[in-house]
């Protein structure tokens, strides 16, 4: 299951980013000052959901605080709709040049989601590492896993998905996928605790994730 | 040996390469990677024509015959004006979407020349090459903004007795100049009587066609289209006032166009391939929304219609 979340938030942050040019390009135009607007905000949210991630991981982390962690982007992309819109529009009034206003709208519309989907990788590192003693090829497998999502997340979207359903209707099916990965987390009981300086795993990882 | 033999190999390829990136006649007067776009300008020394191009085997963008560089070298541009033959007066007001080499401006500017035109065009570098390359130039009556199609026409508070949309590369539509929200945007730039021209580029007709007629259709009450003969592309006239043009006053009026305003095109044949846009209209084609426009894919698929 925990493999699958990391996947998951792999395909979905990539998906996301896709549709975000999507989202710009009636207000911002599809500029390369768009795509790297885009590209550096996504980057700025994965390192610092990486770090967040990283120090949230070493205080008793559990599956059912990774279950929050993919709630609140969840709830992000299902309201996406609600307050898209009126950022976009408010940031192309106050037009602030071709380079400053995407800037400004990717930060607005796409940092927090990308915060959170980039703090479940160490997050998740953490609770596999504690239930195996291979902690080199746990971290490899997640990061491996996360990255192929990532290329799925990619390819699906631009070559398919958003040629079936429209940009809206598709950002909030990735909240739905979201909240429902989060659900099984809560039931998992798995953390981990820090006694004597070693992580121990209480609860038990179903086999083959 | 066997590095000689593999670096004699690629030389060969290479070479081949080279060779198919121009036509024998062809020369390559100026090449650039801009920040929108790749750019190529290419003379051909025999049919003594300069083109500008987006992508080394495509075809061209603009261009014009060296001999005569106030004529209008491509269809298309041509085929454009019989939009004017929609309109009750003369434009005053001018807006076009995507300058290219600039000749619809430059051939429009030399018939009207008290008509007050505003070009967009996103890439800096296409007007510089329009300006060396093309004859073009601005004066005080024609600008170029700097501008991404749809941020100008949502930005301006001026309204134009006609605007001209030719923002479309062959191979790159940018989807947000295609949507119905783009369309209605477009419109409420119009003056109450004044008309919108679009070039559709559809070699084999496209689902992108399909979905652009029925796209149209909701944005306008009327419109038109025209098909090219030499080449895939169709010409959307789309008029912002609520009664139909006929024919026959479209036709006439393009005769009067012709004759007073010295046009050295067949306006009246072009005039006379007016068509509703009912024969074209398929069901099955999707509306293109700012939610939902796959225009790249749609491009490649083929024309539900029968």
């Amino acid at each position: 299951m925990i493999r699958f979340v990391v996947f998951i938030c792999g395909a979905i942050v990539m998906s996301f980013e896709i549709l975000g040019s999507r989202v710009l390009a009636p207000n911002f135009g599809s500029s390369v000052f768009v795509w790297g607007s885009l590209i550096s905000v996504f980057l700025a949210g994965l390192s610092a959901g990486y770090y967040l991630g990283g120090v949230f991981a070493d205080r008793n982390p559990s599956s059912a605080k990774l279950g929050i962690m993919l709630i609140i982007p969840g709830i992000l992309f299902l309201s996406f709709p609600l307050y898209s819109v009126p950022i976009s529009d408010w940031i192309f009034m106050r037009d602030l040049g071709v380079r400053l206003s995407p800037l400004l709208a990717s930060v607005a519309l796409f940092l927090l989601p990308a915060i959170f989907l980039g703090i479940v990788s160490p997050y998740t590192a953490k609770l596999m590492i504690c239930s195996h003693q291979t902690s080199g090829k746990t971290i490899g497998t997640l990061y491996a896993l996360s990255t192929f999502g990532s290329i799925i997340g990619t390819l699906l979207t631009s070559f398919y998905l958003i040629t079936v359903a429209g940009v809206t209707a598709l950002i909030m099916a990735q909240g739905v996928i979201l909240l429902a990965s989060a659900i099984p987390l809560f039931f998992m009981r798995l953390h981990c605790s820090v006694a004597n300086g070693e992580a121990v795993l209480q609860g038990k990882l179903p086999e083959g994730g | 040996m066997v590095k000689i033999m593999y670096l004699s190999a690629l030389c060969v390829v290479l070479f081949t390469l080279q060779a198919f990136a121009l036509e024998p006649a062809e020369k390559q007067l100026f090449e650039k990677n801009s920040f929108y776009q790749y750019i190529s300008v290419v003379e051909d020394t025999a049919k003594k024509e300069r083109y500008v191009r987006n992508q080394k085997r495509e075809f061209a963008q603009g261009g014009i015959y060296l001999n005569a560089p106030e004529k209008l070298l491509f269809e298309f541009t041509q085929m454009g004006f019989v939009s004017l033959a929609f309109l009750d007066r003369d434009p005053k007001d001018v807006l076009f979407v995507g300058l290219g080499a600039g000749a619809m401006p430059r051939y429009f500017t030399g018939r009207y020349p008290d008509a007050v035109i505003d070009i967009a065009e996103i890439d800096p570098d296409m007007v510089a090459v329009a300006q060396k390359y093309f004859y073009f130039r601005e004066n005080e009556r024609m600008k170029v903004h700097i501008d991404d199609g749809r941020l100008f026409v949502k930005r301006t508070k001026k309204k134009y007795d006609w605007i001209v949309l030719d923002a479309y590369q062959n191979d790159y539509i940018p989807f947000h100049l295609t949507t119905l929200e783009f369309l209605k945007e477009v419109r409420s730039r119009l003056k109450d009587d004044g008309v919108i021209v679009s070039n559709i580029t559809s070699t084999f007709r496209n689902r992108f066609f399909d979905s652009m007629v029925m796209t149209y259709k909701k944005a306008f009450a009327h419109f038109y289209i025209f098909k090219g003969r030499k080449s895939g592309n169709y010409i959307f006239v789309a008029t912002a006032g609520s009664s139909l043009k006929d024919k026959d006053v479209v036709e006439a009026r393009a005769r009067k166009i012709q004759s007073v305003r010295k046009f050295d095109i067949d306006l009246e044949d072009f005039a006379s391939r007016y068509e509703s846009p009912e024969a074209y209209e398929w069901g099955g084609a999707k509306v293109l929304t700012d939610d939902f426009a796959p225009v790249n894919l749609y491009q490649y698929q083929k024309s539900g219609a029968k």
